[in-house]
């Protein structure tokens, strides 16, 4: 509850600021809720199950607004208020939109706090709805040609997986025994296989669009681009974890029936997604481009990781999910900084950076090796254990996502040799406190979660395997 | 009965004291008298006061006044006093026309209480009339003598279909009475093997007809949109939301006679307002003027609303009172905006937006809220009030919820067409809108409802 309200009201008083109010002030309200996510790891701890925290009637007696924490949770949280924080530090641009653009950033602070806390199937939707809104508005400052369209194609793409979501959600809502939407209770709906399949397409549709799964990536490239850069930022590192998490938290509880439907069509779809994603990175000359294909790349092998349904999948899809949000905000911050310095993010304008700014280069060497995961870098655990999963699934497909860390390997250090070395053309502007913040924290995670990827696994496990039951349950076999 | 009352004297007075001062401006009386019609109707609703001796005047055969009937007049009587204090600076013609508005309302107020047919078309005909004068208003305006006669033979029209349907039922059924209608056919119904007489059905036809040409809806809806970019503003938004809203509950209350026993019509129904759904989003995607944007997204609402009459059931009347009012609170917002910013640029198309948010920030998000709550998006009264509707609607007619979604997304297309020109486009012209307060006032209203509906619901139900 808390940590859904205090995000708004600072948007709002950020806005009343206006162009009063400082960075400093506004990185402090921004870590507020990081302060109440820690206190609920004390007080609730991740052993237990899914523990309610608020419960309150909203929308009718039984559509309640349910706050509720749990290991998964609380992974997200972290990742969603750690990654304002940065994106507050260092990823908005000192010009017209900056006060626009750091309440919105808030704003949606809260938005997403709700969604990763909702128990309630509606909760969820309107707050899945409603952190939509601000980033929307985000879009739209961009400027261009077919700035408009870019954004309408983003929203309204989104928007029809979401109401496909919606209109599952209302049809387990209709079929639970006292119209309640309540977690449990539309996860105790029986489905036949058929139900199962519309419904679980449904709830699917929405994921699938949000992380984005192949076909359904062609808002991806455009919006990354053209958005400033905390736009890109809270698209690629968060929002895209509402889509995965989607698919941990709901689909795979509420429609276990249709799992074995959509498994291979997933999984297909997700690795051919790892291949094109990173084969059209290579080609890159736009260095956001670049990483939004990337992006596309790796959060491929994360769907498919959850759909092979193994423990290794599952645990290793949710250390990926957070460390990606991590490595790719790292990235997408590299980049703005190099824009507002030099102008361009044109691979071919570039050069010669490393000589001048040499804790710019480290920090982007660091976050380049977190991406390509080179062992002892965040990016390696997860991508192992995701890897491990499609093995036990099929071997060759496991073969041809692993073709993807060569590929990776290509892009990113292409992009590095690109901007870093060679002849100078330009000089990246020595950091300034907030960005070295900022870098700082990426930094932290990159190398601490290297050495220590058992913490992340420890504090989802419990949820994890939960899950794990609920569809073995269904399905008759967990492997 | 007591908003009737409120509002016919009080429209009777503003008729006298506008007769000698033409130029004087009686808005803030007029819309005093209608919150207070709406306060004391609501007051009745909760049995809080009754005007027993009042009501007792009218025949309990003729109009009734049960705690339905006071919320939806107090619905009805705030609408209008939130259109006339919005609209009280621009478009200032004279007090007549307030009166008139005020006498179309007693209409509006006679349609969602009457128990007998002929009160219902009584009702019908008091709302019209005044529009028809109300839609003219403009007298130079070409376009506004259009409208109005074309309102007017629209409406002869369709008040004809009405009345014929009316001879039907009563033929079919031998009453008029709302509640005496049912009680032949049902038990001709119970009879098994005594098929219903063609006539009921044939009566609900066309009484349907002409309540749907009131409502726009498809295919009767062909008038709306020149009717509606044609007459003032002020009319515009009278006639999308005040007479659709009580032309929609008087279609409920007629049908709900009849269900469970002649459903033949609920088959056909959904189809026209699957037709209305899609022809009103899609046809205003390509409109340029704001005016007909808005004036097919009233008919796309109209076609969600059919949603409502196919549960007439009798338990869900505050589902269209909840939508009417959010749908209302809407309207009132964007359209007052939009005329202020056409009154100020002179343009009727979006690029009267241009640069709205950046030249006064507070109306720009006043603006979001108005626009997101028509698109049904959380958290505003308008997902509420799609969502209470359309998960009622599911057991009924699943496939036209699916449509009703389709339609909320296609929606999108259009209304953020607003975003477009107020967020992204540079505008020279600067002059402020005014009426922030009453707009901020309204976009709380909006949050409000959206954020805790049940709260407020049971507050008031």
């Amino acid at each position: 509850m808390e940590v859904i309200i205090i995000p708004i009201l600072a948007s709002i008083a950020v806005m009343a600021l206006g162009k009063k109010n400082q960075i400093w002030l506004s990185a402090l309200l921004s870590m507020l809720p990081l302060v109440f996510v820690a206190q609920f790891f004390n007080r609730v701890g991740v052993d237990g199950g899914w523990k309610t925290l608020f419960d309150q009637p909203w929308i009718s007696d039984n559509i309640r607004f349910t706050t509720g924490f749990d290991g998964l949770t609380g992974i997200l949280l972290l990742l969603t208020n750690i990654l304002v924080l940065v994106i507050i530090l260092g990823g908005i641009r000192n010009d017209e939109h900056r006060v626009k653009i750091t309440a919105l950033t808030l704003f949606m602070q809260g938005a997403l706090n709700g969604v990763f806390m909702a128990q309630d199937g509606l909760m969820f939707y309107i707050f899945w709805e409603l952190a939509l809104i601000p980033i929307y508005f985000i879009t739209l400052t961009m400027s261009g040609v077919n700035a408009f369209k870019i954004t309408l194609r983003f929203f309204i793409y989104t928007f029809v997986g979401s109401l496909a979501m919606l209109a599952s959600l209302i049809y387990l809502f209709l079929h639970t025994a006292n119209y309640s939407f309540a977690f449990e209770a539309l996860r105790a709906v029986e489905l036949s296989h058929t139900e199962s399949i519309f419904v679980g397409g449904g709830i699917l549709l929405a994921f699938l669009v949000k992380i984005p799964v192949l076909p359904f990536h062609s808002w991806q490239a455009d919006t990354y681009t053209n958005t400033p850069a905390a736009g890109t930022m809270l698209l690629s590192g968060i929002m895209l974890k509402m889509g995965l998490y989607g698919l941990l938290r709901w689909f795979l509880p509420l429609a276990p029936e249709s799992i074995e439907f959509y498994q291979p069509w997933v999984i297909g779809l997700s690795v051919a997604g790892v291949l094109y994603g990173a084969l059209i990175a290579i080609r890159q000359k736009d260095m956001k481009r670049l990483v939004a294909f990337s992006s596309l790349s790796h959060v491929g092998l994360i769907a498919a990781g959850i759909f092979t349904l193994t423990l290794e999948g599952l645990e290793g899809s949710v250390i990926q999910l957070f460390v990606h949000g991590i490595n790719v905000v790292g990235l997408f911050l590299v980049i703005e900084l190099i824009e507002r310095s030099t102008g361009t993010r044109m691979l071919r304008e570039l050069g010669g950076l490393a000589k001048n700014n040499r804790l710019f280069m480290i920090f982007f060497m660091l976050i380049a090796l977190g991406t390509v995961a080179v062992p002892f870098t965040n990016g390696f655990p997860g991508e192992l254990l995701l890897l491990k999963s499609l093995y036990a699934y099929r071997p060759n497909l496991s073969l041809l996502a692993g073709l993807t860390i060569i590929f990776c390997a290509v892009y990113v250090f292409r992009m590095v040799q690109f901007s870093m070395f060679g002849e100078g053309k330009g000089e990246v502007a020595s950091l300034k406190w907030n960005e070295i913040l900022a870098f700082g924290i990426i930094t932290f995670f990159i190398l601490g979660l290297g050495f220590m990827p058992q913490m992340l696994i420890d504090i989802v496990h419990n949820s994890i395997v939960q899950i794990g039951q609920w569809v073995s349950e269904a399905r008759g076999v967990m492997s | 009965m007591i908003a009737l009352f409120v509002t016919f004297f009080s429209a009777v007075v503003l008729l006298f004291l506008g007769l000698n001062k033409k130029e004087s401006n009686y808005s803030i009386f007029a819309a005093i008298s209608l919150f207070v019609s709406a306060g004391l109707s609501w007051a009745c609703s909760a049995n809080l006061i009754s005007f027993g001796l009042l009501e007792s005047w009218v025949p309990a055969n003729m109009m009734s006044f049960g705690k339905e009937q006071h919320l939806f007049s107090a619905l009805l009587a705030f609408i209008v006093g939130l259109i006339i204090l919005m609209f009280r600076k621009n478009e200032f013609v004279g007090n007549d026309q307030l009166g008139l508005m005020m006498f179309s309302l007693c209409g509006a107020y006679m349609m969602v209480s009457y128990q007998h047919l002929v009160m219902l078309f009584l009702g019908i005909e008091v709302l019209s009339i005044p529009l028809f004068v109300l839609a003219g208003a403009s007298k130079t305006n070409l376009a506004s003598n259009e409208a109005s006669l074309k309102y007017f033979l629209m409406g002869a029209f369709s008040t004809g279909i009405f009345l014929l349907g009316t001879a039907f039922i009563y033929g079919g059924t031998g009453s008029l009475e709302l509640e005496m209608m049912g009680i032949k056919p049902s038990f001709m119904h119970a009879m098994q093997g005594m098929p219903l007489p063609v006539l009921i059905n044939a009566g609900i036809v066309l009484m349907s007809v002409g309540l749907l040409f009131k409502v726009a809806a498809a295919p009767f809806h062909f008038w709306a949109p020149d009717v509606y970019e044609g007459s003032p503003n002020r009319t515009t938004l009278f006639m999308a939301t005040v007479v659709k809203i009580a032309a929609f509950v008087a279609f409920y209350r007629f049908l709900n006679t009849f269900a469970g026993i002649a459903d033949a019509w609920k088959g056909w129904i959904s189809i026209l307002g699957a037709m209305t759904i899609l022809w009103g989003n899609l046809a205003a995607l390509n409109q340029s003027s704001v005016k007909r944007t808005l004036a097919f997204s009233s008919i796309a609402h109209a076609g969600y609303l059919v949603m409502f009459l196919l549960m007439a059931d009798g338990t869900n009347t505050w589902i269209l009172w909840f939508y009417g009012l959010a749908y209302a609170l809407a309207s009132v917002l964007v359209f007052s905006i939009a005329n202020q910013l056409s009154v100020s640029t002179g343009k009727n198309d979006f690029s009267a937006f241009n640069g709205l948010a950046k030249r006064s920030p507070f109306v720009g998000v006043a603006l979001v809220i108005g626009v997101l709550s028509m698109a049904g998006i959380p958290v505003s009264a308008g997902f509420n009030a799609k969502f209470y509707l359309f998960s009622f609607a599911w057991q009924h007619m699943p496939w036209l919820v699916g449509l009703g979604l389709l339609g909320s997304a296609i929606s999108v297309g259009y209304y953020f067409k607003f975003f477009k020109h107020a967020f992204m486009q540079e505008s020279e012209d600067a002059s402020p809108v005014l009426d922030r307060g009453l707009l901020l006032l309204l976009s709380a209203l909006i949050l409000l409802l959206g954020a805790m509906p049940w709260a407020v619901l049971n507050g008031i139900f």
